[in-house]
């Protein structure tokens, strides 16, 4: 049986809801990290929403921006301090709707950092209301009771199509449903880190992460859901890798 | 020594005094009347091996700057009327973390879009602004190109001191103007000189986590620690200059544009024999109580001159003169006052045709 060390950088247990996939996606970060020796100069910044539950769990210098701005945040670091390792980390809420500006012109300025969005398709933060990105047409939230409608509230959109078109160095989408693909996500934010160690430009990994709370399912379900549905609407795998050929 | 005297636009001397405080990043969205300060920083700011983006919008830039101060750079950003608006909420992100940062306000008139001409009536925005929560913003008004190469130089010592924002408060006047200057010595930052900052260390060592100081250090000591900085902010950063006020019959209080025409406007008085004085904010916040202390009995009132339609600086006034005397309005909206008109004002005043202002 395999045994699985806890990385150094885990200081502390997260502050996550149980069955939460923001916890693993933590877990991955640190273990890429420090399987690429980086672990001594990371510069980490997350998302005021459930992202910053990270804060105090990694031992990283850390900074919460203003929600959506994270790209951003990430951008002024990485400019004054480029040999040092900085991520971003936010839901997608702040990644692609409030924040979606910051987040294409990050990527059109192919800035060297790596960005990890959570997608669980709700704003988990705040109570659970509708994303407008990534909440399922017929998916009930707080903010739309009797099921999303896409008369009214439009409908989900794949922003990694579009990120691919912006000549990116690497976008691509992983899930958490199994063993399978948390070590594809892993592979994929390893690469992310790989990317930036070589200064080959920006990096985006979309993972598509449970969140039991507010979608008021149990944690096991929570995962079936992912699998059965959104994984449908949001296929995981690579969307686009420049090789460092730019 | 070598004096460095160039002629140079208010706007451009901003910029290359920034370079020469160590300013090394700058994030800003064009916008007359100050986008030659974007424009100087695009040509000179990589020359000094630092980083100029043109952001997508205000809110990013502010954002991208938010970042670079967090990890130990020099910053500035620069804006007028509408996206001045669009940088309060990270004023407030910088506030909430101690962070020092350099905006610059230079004052289009008008609501909404308004004008691209000069304005006063970003006073209240920039006084009492700052985005949600408790905050003081230092605030300087420069009223030549000289000043605003020397209160750009200062800005970034201030901002450093308090770990505090501080801005420059310009008009488009100001902002446009040519005029000889004299440029302060260029320095080096160290972005690794503070221990607050990012900067991406070994497991083991403490690192810094911002994210509201509040969660950190707790509310109580957060509010003890910020009253304590706007207390000594308060009473040890007031500038201004006075003018003939030690026998002044009327005293004018203005800043920027309007102080110049002022100054102009008390030296035609008293060649016609009225005494008339002027108080010249330097800093519009710390707003300059210390001015209005001990002025002489025969001061019978302030006129206030401001290019906006309700005296925003009137509040100021009235609480430094702790309402004493009687204040009046000299308020010339869209237009930039004339010392004529504002001798006029002055002698109605003292024949009693002018009511006195309710600050609205
Ligand atoms: C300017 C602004 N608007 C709204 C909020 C409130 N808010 C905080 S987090 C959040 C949504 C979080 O959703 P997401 O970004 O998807 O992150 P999650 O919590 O789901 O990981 C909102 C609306 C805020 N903090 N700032
Ligand atoms: S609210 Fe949702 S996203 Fe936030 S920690 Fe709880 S389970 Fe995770």
């Amino acid at each position: 049986m395999p045994v699985y060390k806890t990385p150094k950088s885990i200081i502390a247990p997260s502050g996550c809801c149980g069955g939460c996939g923001h916890g693993i996606i933590q877990r991955l970060i640190a273990e890429s990290i420090e399987e690429l020796g980086l672990q001594d100069q990371v510069i980490a910044c997350v998302d005021i929403a459930c992202s910053e539950w990270s804060l105090d769990c990694l031992d990283y210098d850390h900074i919460a921006g203003p929600h959506g701005r994270i790209a951003s945040v990430a951008t002024g670091i990485k400019k004054v301090r480029p040999d040092k390792t900085v991520y971003a980390l936010a839901g997608d809420g702040s990644s692609y709707v409030i924040g979606w500006t910051e987040t294409t012109y990050a990527a059109v300025r192919d800035i060297p950092i790596t960005m990890i969005v959570v997608n669980n398709g709700i704003f988990g933060m705040t109570g659970g209301q509708m994303n407008l990105a990534t909440t399922l047409i017929g998916d009930k939230t707080v903010s739309s009771k009797a099921g999303r409608r896409r008369e009214t509230m439009g409908h989900p959109v794949d922003m990694l199509q579009a990120i691919k078109t912006f000549d990116v160095e690497f976008a691509a989408r992983g899930a958490l449903y199994d063993t399978k693909h948390i070590d594809e996500t892993k592979r994929f934010i390893k690469k992310g880190f790989e990317n930036q160690r070589d200064n080959k430009g920006f990096s985006i990994i979309e993972v598509l992460s449970p969140c039991p709370t507010n979608w008021k399912l149990d944690p096991v379900d929570a995962m079936e859901k992912i699998k059965n549905e959104n994984e449908k609407v949001f296929p995981v795998g690579v969307y686009t890798d420049r090789g460092g050929n730019k | 020594m070598s004096a460095d005297y160039v002629l140079m636009k208010g706007n451009e001397a901003i910029a290359e005094a920034a370079l020469r405080a160590g300013c090394r990043f700058y994030a800003g969205y064009p916008i007359t009347p100050q986008s030659e300060i974007l424009e100087y920083m695009s040509v000179n700011m990589e020359k000094r091996g630092g980083t100029f983006i043109q952001g997508e919008n205000e809110i990013a830039s502010m954002s991208m700057l938010f970042g670079a101060s967090a990890a130990g750079a020099r910053v500035m950003s620069s804006s007028s009327g509408p996206g001045f608006d669009l940088k309060q909420e990270e004023i407030s992100y910088l506030t909430s973390n101690n962070l020092p940062a350099v905006l610059v306000n230079s004052m289009r008139y008008g609501t909404g879009d308004g004008e691209i001409t000069p304005g006063q009536d970003s006073y209240w925005v920039s006084t009492r602004g700052g985005g949600h929560g408790d905050k003081r913003l230092i605030v300087l008004a420069p009223a030549s190109v000289n000043e605003c190469a020397e209160l750009t130089y200062l800005a970034f010592d201030l901002a450093e001191k308090y770990r505090n924002v501080v801005e420059i408060l310009t008009d488009g006047a100001i902002s446009q103007m040519i005029e000889k200057c004299t440029l302060p010595p260029a320095k080096e930052h160290d972005i690794d000189k503070f221990d607050w900052t990012l900067t991406g260390k070994p497991l083991g060592v403490k690192k810094n986590k911002m994210n509201n100081l509040t969660n950190i250090i707790g509310h109580p000591a957060y509010s003890e620690m910020m009253l304590n900085k706007f207390k000594t902010m308060f009473s040890e950063e007031q500038r201004w200059e006075s003018v003939m006020t030690d026998d002044a019959e009327l005293i004018l209080v203005a800043y920027g544009i309007s102080s110049r025409v002022c100054k102009t406007a008390v030296r035609e008085a008293r060649a016609a024999g009225i005494k008339l004085g002027l108080i010249r904010p330097i800093t519009v916040w710390p707003f300059p109580r210390k001015a209005f202390e001990n002025l002489p009995e025969s001061v019978k009132g302030f006129v206030t001159v401001e290019m906006s339609i309700s005296s925003q600086m009137g509040e100021d006034i009235m609480m430094a003169a702790r309402n004493s005397k009687p204040l009046y309005g000299c308020l010339t909206n869209v237009n930039i006052p004339k010392a004529k008109e504002i001798v006029d004002f002055c002698l109605d005043v003292l024949a009693g045709k002018v009511e006195p202002m309710e600050v609205i």
